[in-house]
């Protein structure tokens, strides 16, 4: 699913590299728990791997294309084709309703909507059912909800069309306790169920029992081992 | 982008309390473009429509303009009057078709009274060489029997609710239709009433505003007064009147016509050399362009500042946008997750901008509309002006046009921001 | 992916710009226009024949026929008679008869525009004059310089003492008129904006 090889970052102004990795992959339909204190180059490397950020040296292929190949339009419907997106928090147009929010993806990519089962609004209705929001919210606008059950609307609509790739950035650290196991057994079982790959990313170890594959971003980053 | 478009819309409706001054103000500068334009379409219009066919207006040496204002469209004041003599001297021009002669002064509840001979209803034309045409009744004879004859315009049987053998009295000198004050004020002719016995059809022209009486009748009632007052111990009644000579020595101006339009320079110059008085001919168009070019200054003035008006509105617009970029850099962050790329961050902001823009703009020309419709009955009755309820024309459009690419050119200002913030922030923001 | 655009508003375009004009009743008697091309060339055919304004002038008409031979030099000053001569010659003008050999040619002439008829629609009727300001301040032209024109269809935007070209078929108007025989008229076809050539 994602091949990363030789791959240096270096945010523009910033003294140095901040991320330098020879080599990552992961396989398709894994689920990936990616470990790291803040401010180590964890969201930069997500940036990279969703293809809004892109690297001057090295490759970031998702699905065998590699992100820096292709012009700017491109890259963004690719995107929106093959990933999905959880933040912690924020994650909702709050103007906008929360059927229409699950639905922003299919917005952006035919191809993604095509994917839909019965069609992207039954596949948002099917998917916002699952992670067990009433339907009475459907209609309501997204800020109207809580913390709780706008991640789990987040998570509805990072899954919509079955990507091949969902990044997850420490979608649980706004939610206490109780829900953060629901929300991680959803989380994995729906890329399980849409054989989703998952990446995610949390300083949080204790987190990481369920996941098939743990992987330390300081270890795997020569820049962090080199500053 | 339908979708784009959406979510641009339903993120300004979402904004809608900070937007709706910004909607507001552009709203009045829509209005004032188009509102002036409409008014300065319409005004020359009137004024064009009002008299065709007249070749000359001969009256006293004032100026060109003024003299047509006030013998066509019965606004402003004659500082002086003509004579007969010079009236019958021109009509004898061998060039001259007809003569009809008009005295102005008097006035009924606010309307202009013209005293004029009945040649008046065969030759006075307006708009595409329309004749006047009598709606109910006759004109009046303009014989000692029918001295005390009116026939009244559209818009005055209308107004005060007039029929067919109506008596009206006549009141000395031009008073303002709001100011009705009666009483010892009011200088009536309260003893020589008239009769109503025609109504003209719609012009949409001064003639509908204007009360016709014979040139006689104006003799008449003037018999026993001097100087705007009658004279202390005089007086004579009605039917006595007609036993003086009621020959009109004195009138305001008078309409020519000529048997060929190619000899108006020649008439006009036997006009300007005529010994006994100073006397002046004028050409309605010429006379009406002259007055376009003076009132072009102005008119271009109140369009330049209109459109200032127009851009401090756009300028508000784009400072409201700008100044709420900060707060929707996470709204920007999740667009970038599902796949907008920072030109359709572009798009999105440029486009709630331009809907802005638009709601504005067609709030302004709706509520120019409407204030045309509401002020057209106001200003017909007042200037004799039509402003018509009709669709916009091609300057109107234009103005429309303009203030939605300035809206939309203006709007790419924080759309252009929005795009570098998006580039930088990516799925992060920094805020 | 770089677009670069410019920030703040264009400018607002005014609609209907009032041509500037020189205010009527100047005195100055400016040379007529000068149309290009003598008198009387021929065009090709089916196109309007360029004329000047002389060409409407009939060969064997001359005005001041009377008066020479007047020795001006011995009046007095203010002496009635020399008002008398004019009077005479302006009467001559009055009575100035057309050409006919123009009379039914398709012509083309530049002149200044005296307005006689708006409408909605535009200008309806309006007369040609050979110079500017032939309103007031100048003697008027003579019967055969002053063209009464209808142009079809009616023109907008011309105003007074406007400078125009006229294209359209040279009549003349009606015989029982004021202007001795009869005066020039034309239908035009075309009315377009006239511009110095350059010198």
């Amino acid at each position: 699913m994602l091949e990363i090889r030789d791959l240096h970052y270096a945010w523009p102004g910033a003294g140095g590299e901040c991320l330098a990795i020879e080599r990552l992959d992961i396989a398709a339909g894994r689920a990936v728990f990616l470990h790291g204190p803040s401010g180590c180059g964890k969201s930069t490397l997500l940036g990279l791997m969703a293809g809004v950020l892109v690297a001057p040296r090295g490759q970031v292929r998702l699905l065998g294309q590699d992100w820096a190949a292709l012009r700017g339009g491109t890259r963004d419907a690719r995107r929106a084709e093959h990933v999905g997106v959880i933040f912690q928090q924020f994650n909702l147009l709050p103007y906008v309703s929360v059927a229409d929010n699950v639905l922003l993806p299919c917005r952006f990519s035919a191809a993604r909507a095509r994917r839909c089962a019965g069609g992207p609004v039954v596949a948002a209705q099917a998917l916002l059912q699952r992670v067990a929001l009433p339907p009475s919210l459907w209609p309501r606008r997204a800020d109207a909800l809580s913390v709780g059950q706008q991640q789990r609307v987040a998570a509805a609509r990072a899954l919509i069309g079955r990507p091949g790739l969902v990044i997850a950035d420490e979608p649980t650290s706004a939610l206490d306790a109780a829900l953060r196991d629901d929300f991680m057994a959803l989380l994995l079982e729906e890329c399980r169920a849409g054989g989703s790959t998952l990446v995610f990313v949390s300083h949080d170890e204790r987190l990481a029992a369920r996941f098939d594959e743990r992987l330390s971003l300081p270890a795997l980053n020569r820049a962090a081992a080199l500053s | 982008m339908t979708a784009l478009l959406q979510i641009a819309a339903r993120s300004a409706w979402n904004r809608r309390g900070t937007l709706a001054l910004v909607v507001l103000s552009i709203a009045l500068a829509t209005a004032l473009l188009i509102g002036l334009e409409r008014l300065r379409n319409d005004i020359r219009g009137s004024f064009t429509q009002s008299v065709s066919g007249t070749d000359l207006i001969v009256g006293a040496r004032t100026g060109p303009v003024q003299l047509m204002l006030y013998a066509v469209f019965r606004v402003g004041g004659a500082t002086n009057n003509i004579s007969m003599d010079g009236v019958r001297a021109v009509a004898a021009h061998r060039a001259v078709a007809w003569t009809v002669p008009i005295a102005l002064g008097d006035s009924h509840r606010g309307h202009p009274v013209l005293g004029t001979t009945a040649g008046y209803f065969e030759h006075f034309a307006y708009g595409d060489r329309q004749p006047l045409v009598l709606a109910q009744g006759r004109a009046f004879s303009g014989t000692l029997d029918g001295l005390y004859e009116a026939v009244l315009g559209a818009e005055v049987a209308q107004r005060l609710g007039y029929r067919l053998g109506q008596r009206i009295t006549l009141t000395h000198g031009l008073r303002a239709a709001g100011g009705d004050a009666g009483g010892e004020l009011a200088a009536e002719h309260a003893d020589k009433p008239f009769t109503v016995v025609g109504v003209l059809a719609r012009t949409g022209t001064p003639v509908d505003r204007t009360v016709h009486v014979s040139l006689q009748a104006i003799e008449a009632i003037h018999l026993d007064w001097a100087g705007g007052a009658p004279l202390p111990g005089v007086s004579i009644a009605a039917e006595h009147a007609r036993k003086f000579s009621l020959e009109p020595r004195q009138v305001t101006a008078a309409l020519v016509g000529l048997k060929n339009r190619v000899a108006v320079f020649n008439v006009q110059r036997f006009v300007a050399e005529y010994e006994a008085e100073p006397l002046l001919a004028v050409l309605p168009g010429v006379a009406l362009d002259e007055l376009w070019a003076a009132v072009g200054l102005g008119e271009r003035a109140l369009l330049a500042m209109s459109g200032l008006v127009a851009l401090v509105s756009l300028a508000s617009l784009v400072a409201v946008v700008l100044a709420g970029l900060n707060e929707r850099r996470r709204e920007l962050a999740v667009l970038r997750a599902v796949g907008a790329g920072p030109r359709h961050v572009l798009a999105l902001l440029a486009a709630e901008g331009a809907l802005v823009t638009l709601s504005g703009a067609m709030l302004g020309a709706a509520a120019a509309a409407g204030a045309v419709l509401a002020a057209g009955p106001w200003v017909q009755q007042r200037f004799g002006i039509t402003l018509q309820a009709t669709a916009p024309t091609v300057e109107q459009w234009a103005l429309f046009g303009a203030v939605l690419l300035a809206g939309m050119l203006a709007s790419l200002v924080p759309g252009w921001r929005a795009y570098r913030l998006s580039l930088a922030d990516g799925l992060t923001p920094r805020t | 992916m770089t677009r670069v655009f410019l920030s703040l508003a264009v400018l607002l375009g005014l609609a209907g710009t009032a041509t500037a004009q020189a205010p009527a009743g100047v005195p100055a008697m400016k040379p007529p226009l000068a149309a290009p091309g003598a008198a009387g060339v021929a065009a090709k055919p089916g196109e309007p024949r360029t004329i000047t304004w002389e060409a409407l002038v009939p060969a064997d008409w001359d005005p001041f026929k009377d008066f020479k031979g007047i020795d001006f030099q011995m009046l007095d000053d203010g002496d009635p008679r020399a008002n008398e001569w004019l009077k005479k010659m302006r009467q001559a003008w009055d009575d100035a008869p057309v050409n006919p050999a123009l009379v039914g040619q398709v012509v083309r002439i530049p002149g200044f525009v005296v307005p006689l008829e708006d409408s909605k629609e535009g200008l309806k009727e309006f007369l040609l004059v050979p110079y500017f300001g032939a309103c007031i301040h100048s003697p008027p032209p003579p019967a055969n310089q002053i063209i009464h024109v209808l142009p079809n269809p009616p023109v907008k935007g011309v105003r007074s003492m406007d400078t125009v070209w006229i294209s359209g078929k040279l009549t003349t108007g009606k015989t029982d008129t004021y202007m001795g025989a009869s005066s020039y008229r034309i239908e035009a076809t075309q009315v377009a904006p006239y511009k110095e050539p350059a010198r």
